[in-house]
């Protein structure tokens, strides 16, 4: 069953009550709000995704609500909260829909130490993935939106998650919060391409979400092998460029970009070193999707041939 | 970058004074190193800090060159040349003297006075 499966109403009914269950990828989460305009959003963009039964038990409960008290007679405002805490200073409520979803990233960069979390873009084609590290801004999210239009799965636009046991990566396909220029870019790339409102002035900017395209999230139980470690730059006007990396700074790069590489200790330092060892290395600089993904296509064609 | 990730840097204009004893032998943190060898580097994983290094390939021969004893400055100084295959007294005395220094600092080499009761 998934969330298009519910109408509108009974949709609402569940995040207002008990929660809505979803799964996204390794993790369930029950998601509760009172608030109308996340739910119409929340029931639009978030179609396709699998809804688990009430019994399941859930890694996070989340919420997205109007602030408890007096306060909420005064201001119009949304409260992220996890587990009971609200960690983070209230929202606008007009922002209700991104703070949720940095929420829930929120709770899985500081919450999954089970797994090694690389931040990174992630996309695979023919069981072979793609590992984009980089910092915010330089465009993996961009890019990874592109790929995912392309012909890729989108495995995940921030988080590169590896599984200790074998170091596969497993998908966690969420909404892409594509950020100021990036989406107009996109919008003219792939029009397409499914891409809710735009959120005004958010604390990073103007932010709208992509949904990844159904087939990423119809496969989101499929994990995929690391092949290449590709560190993107977009930069204005610049040349397309694609160049080999040296693998010591390739490790660098990746360790020094994960979200708990010093708390896993002896094991992110072997997965890390397993990857680097068994993916090709490149960095890319780019400033035209046009270029890009077809030079990534081919990429991926040489090699696999 | 992660604090328990660190790069050797070039000794620069650090001065790097010899010890004056100079019997060196590996420690037992060195014994559980876990090695990675790119490009001219060497990634090192060191458990008993939980810290991963990045040293060149001065730094990693001179690991290399100490076996079970303990040798003098001078004689791992001749090992180092000869295993990085350059000749003897080419590797520079403050480079040399800078990676000493590091490893020494990172507990995975000590200087001993009586050569015998190394390790």
């Amino acid at each position: 069953m998934i969330v298009g499966d519910l109408s509108r109403r009974e949709f609402g009914t569940r995040l207002a009550g008990d929660g809505l269950r979803l799964q996204f990828g390794p993790f369930n989460l029950c998601i509760r709000s009172n608030l109308d305009s996340f739910a119409s959003l929340a029931h639009r963009l978030y179609t396709p995704y699998p809804l688990l039964d009430e019994e399941t038990l859930s890694d996070f409960h989340v919420e997205i609500r109007s602030p408890r008290g007096l306060h909420r007679w005064f201001r119009r405002q949304a409260c992220f909260g996890v587990d009971g805490q609200t960690p983070f200073a209230p929202y606008t409520v007009e922002h209700a829909f991104p703070a949720l979803e940095w929420g829930i990233n929120w709770c899985v960069a500081t919450r999954s130490h089970h797994l090694l979390m690389l931040h990174s873009g992630t996309v695979e084609r023919n069981g072979q993935a793609i590992l984009f590290p980089a910092s915010p801004g330089d465009g993996k999210s961009t890019l990874c939106t592109a790929l995912a239009h392309s012909g890729w799965r989108l495995l995940s636009d921030e988080f590169g998650l590896v599984r200790p046991e074998d170091g596969m990566l497993l998908p966690l396909p969420r909404l892409i919060p594509l950020k100021n220029e990036s989406i107009e870019v996109i919008r003219r790339f792939r029009p397409e391409a499914t891409i809710g409102p735009s959120f005004l002035d958010t604390r990073k900017g103007t932010v709208a979400h992509v949904r990844p395209p159904l087939e990423s999230i119809r496969r989101a139980q499929e994990p995929a092998r690391p092949r290449w470690l590709i560190f993107p730059r977009w930069v204005a006007g610049a040349p397309f460029a694609l160049e080999a990396m040296p693998k010591s700074q390739a490790f660098l790069m990746v360790a020094s970009n994960a979200f708990n590489y010093d708390v896993l200790d002896e094991t992110a330092f072997r997965l890390v070193s397993e990857i680097v060892r068994s993916c090709d290395c490149y960095s890319l600089v780019y400033s035209d999707l046009n270029e890009a993904i077809p030079a990534l296509d081919e990429l991926c064609n040489t090699m696999a041939g | 970058m992660p604090s328990r990730l660190t790069v050797q840097e070039h000794p620069g204009d650090q001065l790097c004074e010899p010890s004056p004893i100079s019997y060196l032998t590996k420690t037992a943190a060195e014994a559980g190193l876990i090695w990675e060898n790119w490009d001219d580097l060497f990634v090192v994983y060191q458990p008993s800090s939980a810290e991963t290094h990045v040293f060149n390939e001065t730094t990693g021969s001179i690991l290399e060159c100490l076996g079970e004893s303990a040798l003098s400055a001078d004689e791992l100084k001749n090992q180092t040349e000869a295993a990085l295959g350059v000749s003897q007294s080419e590797l520079d005395d403050t480079d040399f003297a800078f990676a000493l220094q590091r490893l020494e600092e990172l507990g995975l080499i000590e200087r001993l006075d009586d050569p015998s009761a190394a390790q």
